[in-house]
């Protein structure tokens, strides 16, 4: 097998490992880049139809290079797609496409990283592999007896698909949301979201102010006082949804993005349907039952089909020989943007999801990590 | 698909208050009224005598009938106060409040509601005018661009570069897209600077049209002759054609746009962008009143190169709109 030396190695070619390598290739540092994929931003690209930033474009940009003007406030999917690969294109990156990483360990003062064509001996290790790399598949009794397909959001592309069917979507992530939004606007029959855990609800906007804005406005306050005016802005800005099956989290909503890594529901329209009546609500899924798919509270609603926007994992554990020691109890990163510590080299990026905006985020890590790299 | 099957507006939500709201869609009436946070559509007649139930009044969620005192939920489910055990049902439409506006079809028709709202762009203004007008007629208007020169003041391209006007047609079984590139009107030096144009751009008005329900949605943007780029600004407009009566057209217009933030300047183009619109719409809705002969058919019609549009789409509005086979 071919054996390369370099001085960092960026496993992955999204939009947090374009980052990464733009910041790295502007201090004029040596790399190599990565990814499983045929092309740049793949995850994006297998994302659904319908699918916008819920972050503004103005807040989202990677280092170096601005959102074109003419793309929308809330860029689309095709949109942020043609964003990262112009973005890839003006920092002249050529990520070595289609090679994936099998193993990544410690090894001499670096990291050997082996993919399925060559093998690589790098100082540094950034791991750029994405928070929504492997989907979240959980399972529930009766599961086998449902008669129709249950997919991962991720196999879910436009409603269009289940016109006529009566539709059961799990999750009340943004996901979960916009898919149940999605289906009713393509005809579905019924559709009803399955709501998992206490969560918060935000409106995209406000008048005119971004959800995101508040959110950033609010990092620069006292915990406590930002969730007390975060959580007074919501109730005010989405009413009370309690009859609708929605729990309200004891956590302000501040303290549920920082601490417990739950990011609010930003909602692009689909809480206006569930108020009329349009789509319906189950709270927590216990189990199916032939056609039935059962809540927690023993309701039940027959469906042809279920959507599971259950979320992802960042699956590091598959490749990564220290991920143990690194990961929290939800397999993803314990630190971000910063050397871990007890691992010389070895970087995270992209792995959180903050109301400020995950790709913002991602660019700021990136930024931290050259500069370590560059003063190192 | 038969009209009601369709998603159509019937009236803004600003329209509708606590009162009950009389609209008219393929020349019936209906009763509007808002229900525990949701909106019923009845027919506009008491099952029991007749009465117009858009007359009474609402209470607890229930629409009550000025007559006798019956009253009927947003489901149609109805309670006789004189004759408790007797269950009078009236016919319920399915109706969903949405982008300002206020919807309504056959319940449980196997439609897909049109994408009027853009997503990712920022709303600025949702209105509602009417035009003595046929359906086809109306649309013809808005799918056409050689009468803007001479009927708008902002809107499109100067009489005397009308020639100019690059007109590209394409068409799908399912929708009707056109094309037009051209000098864009002299504007006022104010005005080009709040939308970030030059005095040499063209004007591009990209539009596609649908037919469940009847709708176009424009894309309209400004190009720098002189570099061939793009300029910042983009405005998407949805407009759909609900039909009131045979012979009248309700237009409702939303506009969006993907100016950023809440500063001044951004606010002073939205302004303008809802001031323009507003004009535009109830010049081309007033106009529409004054046609000699406002039947929908083409025959005997001297038709012109703007015009290879409107065949296309009367053909489409046959088959996808009303059905026929």
């Amino acid at each position: 097998m071919e054996r390369e030396t370099t001085e960092t190695f960026v496993l992955g070619a999204g939009p947090t490992g374009l980052a990464v390598a733009a910041c790295l290739r502007g201090r004029g540092l040596a790399f190599i880049q990565v990814d499983a994929a045929a092309s740049v931003g793949s995850t994006w690209r297998g994302h659904y139809d319908r699918l916008h930033l819920h972050t503004m474009k103005a807040h989202s940009a990677l280092p170096g290079l601005p959102f074109p003007d003419t793309a929308p406030r809330y860029p689309s999917r095709d949109q942020v797609v043609a964003y990262l690969e112009a973005y890839a294109a003006h920092h002249g990156l050529t990520p070595r496409l289609g090679e994936r990483v099998q193993r990544a360990r410690q090894a001499g003062d670096g990291w050997a990283i082996e993919t399925d064509r060559r093998l690589y001996q790098a100082r540094r290790l950034v791991v750029a592999s994405g928070y929504n790399a492997v989907p979240r598949v959980p399972t529930w009794p009766g599961q086998p007896g449902f008669p129709g397909p249950i997919v991962h959001s991720r196999a879910y592309r436009s409603g269009a698909a289940y016109r006529g069917q009566r539709v059961v979507v799990v999750g009340n992530g943004n996901s979960g949301a916009e898919i149940a939004l999605d289906l009713w606007e393509q005809g579905a029959a019924a559709v009803t979201l399955v709501l998992g855990g206490p969560r918060y609800v935000v409106p995209r906007e406000v008048a005119g102010l971004g959800a995101q804005q508040v959110s950033l406005a609010c990092t620069r306050l006292p915990r406590r006082v930002a969730d007390a005016i975060a959580r007074r802005t919501t109730r005010l800005a989405v009413g009370d949804l309690r009859p609708y099956g929605f729990r309200e989290p004891k956590a302000g909503p501040i303290t549920e993005v920082e601490v417990h890594g739950r990011v609010a529901l930003i909602d692009v329209g689909t809480i206006a349907l569930i108020k009329q009546g349009r789509i319906g609500t189950l709270v927590g899924l216990a189990r199916f039952d032939g056609a039935d798919v059962v809540g927690e509270d023993g309701r039940r609603v027959t469906a042809d089909a279920v959507i599971l926007a259950t979320g992802y994992r960042a699956g590091l554990e598959a490749f990564l020989d220290v991920a143990a020691e690194v990961v929290d109890d939800r397999g993803y990163p314990r630190w971000h943007g910063v050397a871990c510590p007890g691992h010389p080299g070895l970087y995270f990026a992209g792995f959180r999801n903050p109301a400020t905006g995950a790709l913002r985020e991602s660019a700021l890590e990136a930024e931290r990590i050259a500069a370590a790299i560059a003063g190192a | 698909m038969e009209l009601l099957d369709h998603w159509h507006p019937v009236c803004l939500s600003r329209e509708l208050t606590h009162r009950p709201l009389r609209v008219w869609l393929g020349g019936v009436p209906y009763a509007l009224f808002r229900s525990d946070g949701t909106v019923g559509a009845l027919p506009d007649a008491c099952p029991h005598r007749g009465m117009r139930l858009s007359t009474g009044r609402v209470r607890g969620g229930r629409l009550i009938c000025p007559y006798h005192g019956w009253s009927f939920d947003a489901a149609g489910a109805g309670r006789a106060p004189g004759t408790p055990q007797m269950r009078p049902h009236t016919a319920c439409l399915e109706a969903v409040e949405r982008d300002g506006a206020v919807w309504m079809r056959r319940p449980g028709a196997a439609s897909v509601f049109p994408a009027v709202g853009p997503g990712g762009y920022h709303p600025v203004s949702v209105t509602r005018h009417r035009a003595a007008a046929p359906l086809e007629t109306t649309m013809d208007n808005f799918t056409e661009v050689e009468h803007t020169g001479v009927v708008h003041w902002m809107l499109g391209y100067a009489p005397e570069a009308a020639e100019a006007v690059q007109v590209e047609v394409t068409a799908t079984p399912a929708t009707v897209r056109v094309y037009n590139r051209g000098p864009q009107r002299p504007l006022p030096a104010p005005i080009r600077a709040l939308v970030g144009l030059g005095t040499a751009d063209d004007f591009v008005d990209d539009w596609t049209s649908h037919f469940s329900p009847v709708h176009t949605l424009f894309e309209q943007y400004w190009i720098d002759r002189a570099t061939e780029q793009r300029r910042p600004a983009t405005v998407r407009i949805a407009v759909v054609y609900t039909p009131v009566h045979a012979d009248v057209t309700d237009i409702y217009t939303f506009v969006h746009t993907n100016a950023q933030g809440s500063g001044p300047r951004s606010l002073a183009l939205r302004l303008l962008l809802r001031t323009f619109a507003e004009i535009e719409v109830r010049l081309d809705a007033s106009l529409l009143s004054s046609l000699a002969d406002p039947r929908p058919g083409l025959e005997g019609r001297r038709l012109g190169r703007f015009d290879k549009a409107l065949r296309l789409q009367r053909q489409r509005i046959e088959r996808l709109y009303r059905g026929a086979p």
